[in-house]
């Protein structure tokens, strides 16, 4: 049977690519999101192994709470008289305080380089005067005086800058004009993981990033001879409460960790989308191996005539499907090699770069993308191989007609039924139940509406094949009137083949219709909030401007009033948060619509909360609210107001910018709103605003469209990255999609020598099967759109709380996915059509 | 060559030929595998007649008729349908001529599975994109008793209403021949005369021109001549056959 099995696959070497191909492309996929992640994962590692080769402790504040977007715990500061401290301690050899901040570097044309809220971090901090610091120059000094500054190499060919250059620097919002005295390269690289890294001594790096007479840890070399363990043991019993002190190698795991933590979001996002491609695949596997066992019902009549047993039929078929999932799998597994740096520059033209160089591939990685794709080929064919080995020999000696199947029986509707409504009280209640693990249960749904969609397909598919193809005899005479038969004649067939388009379609739909909504409704929100004329936002509204500048726009005689509004973390409740800090000023632009309390209620020690928050939480006005910052530990704050539209995106906590003032160290407006004066025209105020701006790098001011423009803008680069994903599953679909065709044209050889030989030509011939793919097609494509309204409506109702107040269904958006598809089917019907309009006439009437 | 083929044109104006051949010949494969299926055969096949090709297996018979009809080329030599040298066609004219000017009629899988018995009969009509004579059509489906079976698929008639289907379609296009292979070789003999007696009566009552390939003599005492054909070269004829008369040159093929 292995030899059967073997010869098989040989004998079909065109099904075995195409089929494979489903595989190749679903592995390499995975493989090239698991090669992207483990070479980030093993760039960042080797970085932090080198920034802290040489230190054996660290002292540090304790853990105040942990950063809510996965990048490790966030710490306040340390007074600057430990250290000397610390040196004292028996066993310390050399104690450095560190200086940690932000610090972006502008370029000669005026423009800041790198983009923070994206891609990596852009970091002021000191240069260590001790055998501490890991860096090593390749140009110029170390700094010396207060406005003296050391580059990463990086950086510094990126800016265009050299030793003794006049440069300039945004911190705390504000340009500072520094020179640069030194580049220096770390472990190897330019430029650590793509961070940039801008150097000043010690005082001026306090005064500028950090904080005056403060340390965000000291780094500690031990005496020869001591461990790391016992030096922290040392250190430990002398450091004062709300300080500890940690092992080199515990600074290590932690960053290393902390990457890996912050990467998963990602490593599950990209895998996600690799398991659909691999889904799809799945789904062409069982088509293929259904309409092939169809076809071989014969042959395998006589194998069970001759005496091979169910068991030996059964195991062949299998063996072939192994046949393909290894080979498939293990050119999947190097496909995803090259496809890797692919998704790094599609991740990269979206505006999302990826900080890695070189290619890793983890061994656990191989073998998890190389077993998925076994096991969906050899599930995909388990059912095929049933049927196959459930052929009686009897078989053999009867014309069997091939690929007549039923509609669907009553039984199989009442599996599709339930599967479809198990998978939809899955999703409602994954959104709306509010589980623990609500992706998982979501993401099961999900699968199962698709399943059951995909069962209920076969029933559905004759009629739905009706009445698409019910323009085709019209426009396209006898060929489009085949071509409708024949999309109707296996509607089994039909379905399945249209099912793995329309996964790729539903979620293409589902997108869509999440992003429009969201757009719609964040428009909503600013034109019944907002009432000033102008936004402006520093950095993608990620960075921030000096209240400076807020302060100048408002003394301008063009303009009534200028707000600022601040970004902090905090721990609110219990829960990590972003809280804002909002300007009075801001208020009156921004109408927060309060729905209990006053906006002049907000003091220094009190907060403002977002309606569903507060009715999630059970609070009301006058509540106490214990907020834990970095900087100055827990605080107890009155809950002064409940307001329901949000100044920013994602965040529902706010705070008057007194309160703000008083619990973080830096004060930068990442919005600031700004409201003309009534008699000035809109282009004179905007000039006014514009001329301030210009002296502050990466500011933009916008008008209202604008704003909203730049603030969904990220949902627009999600959408792109999005689509171009899903895009690999579309293309397996039409992969499958000639498959089936390709495999129907062999079972309808003769059929089509009828056809040739009574006056059909090979143009004829060639548009009924590009008119069948293209029922196929838009069949799956409106399936998925149905699936895609659903899901997109789910989950926009579901997310009502959070400020998505507009459900929008983009029609002509969705008419252009169905149009695509049409043309896609067309696409994909190309050579399947060539080879059939190549078919000897004679031969296939003939054929026997 | 070229004065045979003068010889031909002469004795076409005379004959009025439906379709011919000169000098056919075809060879499959190459080298020491060769194979001569048709060495050399001039013939034509004159309008309004019911000629049967006869022979043994491996004669050249229905590689002749596939040559003749435009199904497949030669070798050597030249096919004609009506005053048209197949040889100068290229596939699409070909197929448009197939479609405009012959009708076929095979021994089996006539029919496209999904298309009802009309039009399966319409089919070519269809693919030219024409209406086609609506009171010929029913005249034609009259006459083959297919009236109430027109909305049927095959998948839903007999095998001898399939073959009937067959020959209706044929009619249909009122083609300059009609090609015939092997039309009764699945049917029992009371369903495989009935097509044959309509086949018979298409030449009598309306003119028809068919060439029809056989094996057994029954059918081909249907016809009004009987071309013997043996390794690929016409070895006799017979006029106004009957079965007993064709079974027994038959016989001598074994000598």
């Amino acid at each position: 049977m292995v030899k059967t099995a073997l010869r098989n696959l040989l004998a079909h070497r065109m099904r075995l690519f195409t089929t494979g191909l489903a595989v190749v492309l679903g592995v390499a996929f995975i493989a090239g999101t698991l090669v992207l992640t483990d070479t980030i994962t093993k760039t960042f590692d080797d970085l932090f192994t080198d920034a802290y080769a040489d230190t054996d402790a660290m002292v540090r504040a304790e853990a105040s709470f942990e950063d809510p977007n996965g990048f490790g715990d966030l710490r306040g500061r340390l007074d600057a008289s430990l250290v000397d401290q610390v040196a004292d301690v028996e066993g310390v050899a050399v104690a450095s305080g560190d200086v940690w901040g932000f610090a972006q570097v502008v370029d000669k044309d005026g423009e800041p380089v790198g983009n923070p809220g994206a891609g990596p971090p852009t970091l002021g901090a000191n240069w260590p005067e001790s055998e501490l610091n890991t860096w090593t120059l390749v140009d110029g000094t170390a700094p010396k005086g207060e406005r003296d500054v050391v580059l990463d190499k990086g950086v510094a060919d990126d800016a265009g800058y050299t030793v003794g250059d006049q440069a300039t620097v945004l911190v705390r919002g504000a340009p500072l004009d520094v020179t640069v005295t030194g580049i220096a390269r770390i472990g190897g690289a330019d430029s650590p993981g793509g961070a940039t890294f801008t150097m000043f001594t010690t005082e001026a790096a306090q005064r500028y990033v950090g904080e005056v007479g403060k340390f965000d840890s000291i780094s500690i070399a031990a005496d020869e001879g001591v461990s790391q363990r016992e030096l922290v043991d040392r250190l430990e019993a002398v450091v004062p409460a709300g300080v500890e002190a940690v092992t080199g190698a515990t600074v290590t795991d932690e960053s290393q960790d902390a990457m890996r933590e912050g990467l998963s979001f990602f490593n599950t996002f990209m895998l996600v989308f690799a398991l659909v491609a691999l889904l799809v695949g799945g789904f062409i596997i069982f088509n293929t191996f259904f309409i092939t066992v169809a076809q071989r019902t014969r042959e395998n009549a006589l194998l069970r005539a001759i005496g091979a047993s169910r068991r030996q039929v059964l195991g062949a078929v299998l063996l072939e499907a192994l046949g393909i999932g290894l080979v498939a799998s293990a050119l999947g597994l190097v496909a995803g090699i090259p496809l890797a740096a692919g998704l790094k520059a599609l991740l990269a033209g979206f505006g999302f770069p990826i900080p890695a160089g070189g290619v890793v591939l983890a061994t656990s990685s191989a073998v998890i993308a190389f077993s998925a794709g076994v096991i969906v080929t050899l599930v995909a064919a388990l059912s095929p191989s049933r049927k196959a080995a459930k052929v009686p020999p009897v078989a053999a000696m009867r014309d069997v007609a091939v690929g007549s199947t039923g509609y669907g029986s009553r039984q199989r509707i009442y599996v599709g039924v339930a599967v479809l409504a198990f998978g939809v009280v899955a999703l409602l209640y994954g959104l709306f139940g509010d589980p623990g693990n609500a992706l998982a249960i979501v993401g099961l749904g999900v699968l199962l509406v698709f399943f059951g969609v995909s069962v209920l397909g076969r029933t559905v598919a004759l009629p739905l094949s009706r009445i698409i193809g019910l323009p085709l005899p019209h426009l396209r005479g006898i060929s489009g009137h085949l071509a409708r038969e024949n999309a109707m004649r296996n509607p089994k067939r039909t379905a399945i083949t249209a099912s793995a388009l329309m996964i790729g379609v539903g979620l293409v739909t589902f997108i869509t219709i999440f992003a429009a909504s969201t757009k719609a409704s964040f428009s909503n929100t600013v034109d019944r909030a907002f009432t000033g004329d102008f936004v402006v936002t520093a950095g993608g509204g990620m960075v921030g401007v000096s209240p400076e500048f807020t302060n100048q726009v408002n003394e301008l005689p063009e303009v009534e009033t200028a707000g600022g509004v601040r970004a902090g973390l905090a721990e609110i409740d219990g829960d990590s948060e972003q809280l804002l800090g909002v300007t009075p000023e801001a208020l009156d632009i921004f109408d927060v619509d309060p729905v209990a309390g006053s906006p002049d209620d907000l003091d220094a020690t009190s907060i403002a909360v977002m309606e569903d928050v507060a009715d999630d939480k059970g609070l009301s006005i006058g509540d106490p609210v214990p907020v834990e910052f970095t900087a100055t530990g827990t605080q107890n704050m009155t809950l002064a107001l409940i307001y329901d539209r949000n100044p920013g995106v994602e965040n529902e906590w706010l705070v008057d910018t007194d309160a703000f003032a008083a619990n973080y160290p830096d004060q930068v407006d990442v919005q600031v709103f700004v409201k003309k004066a009534a008699d000035v025209p809109a282009s004179v105020a905007l000039a006014a605003v514009e001329r301030v701006a210009e002296n502050y790098p990466g500011t933009d001011v916008l008008d209202q469209s604008e704003y909203k423009e730049e603030q969904m803008g990220v949902v627009d680069q999600m959408l792109g990255l999005v689509y171009a994903l899903l895009a690999l599953a579309i293309l397996i679909a039409l992969l499958g999609i000639g498959n089936t065709l390709a495999l129907s044209i062999v079972e309808r050889t003769r059929e089509l020598g009828v056809l040739r030989a009574v006056g059909m030509t090979r143009a004829q011939l060639r548009s009924t099967i590009r008119w069948e793919s293209v029922i196929i097609a838009v069949q799956g494509a409106l399936l998925g759109l149905v699936i895609g309204v659903f899901f997109g409506w789910a989950l926009v109702t579901a997310l009502q709380d959070e400020g998505l107040n507009t459900f929008t269904v983009p029609i002509l958006s969705l008419v252009v996915v169905v149009v695509l598809a049409a043309l896609a089917g067309i696409v994909a019907a190309v050579l399947p059509a060539r080879r059939a309009a190549k078919l000897d006439v004679l031969r296939a009437v003939v054929t026997e | 060559m070229a004065t045979r083929v003068d010889q031909l044109e002469r004795h076409a104006a005379l004959a009025v030929a439906a379709a011919a051949t000169v000098g056919a010949v075809k060879v499959y494969g190459v080298g020491d595998t060769a194979v001569r299926a048709l060495d050399d055969v001039t013939m034509v096949f004159e309008a309004g007649r019911f000629t049967a090709i006869m022979g043994p297996s491996g004669s050249g018979k229905s590689t002749l008729l596939h040559c003749t009809a435009g199904l497949d080329s030669l070798t050597e030599g030249k096919a004609f349908i009506g005053e048209t040298d197949l040889s100068t066609l290229d596939d699409t004219a070909l197929t448009v001529l197939r479609r405009e000017h012959v009708g076929f009629v095979f021994q089996a899988f006539n029919l496209v599975p999904t298309l009802t018995a009309e039009e399966n009969i319409t089919l070519p009509l269809a693919l030219a994109g024409r209406k086609g004579d609506r009171e010929w059509i029913h005249e034609v489906a009259d006459t083959l008793g297919l009236s109430k079976r027109l909305r049927h698929r095959p998948s839903e008639m007999s095998g001898g209403e399939q073959q009937r289907v067959a020959v209706a379609r044929a009619l249909a296009t009122r083609p300059q021949i009609i090609f015939a292979d092997e039309p009764t070789g699945n049917l029992d003999s009371r369903a495989g005369a009935e097509v044959l007696r309509f086949m018979r009566q298409a030449v009598d009552d309306l003119a028809q021109t068919i060439v029809m390939v056989t094996h057994d003599p029954v059918a081909a005492s249907y016809a009004d001549r009987v071309v013997f054909l043996a390794d690929g070269r016409i070895v006799d004829e017979m006029f106004d056959p009957t079965a007993e008369r064709v079974l027994d040159r038959m016989k001598r093929f074994g000598d």
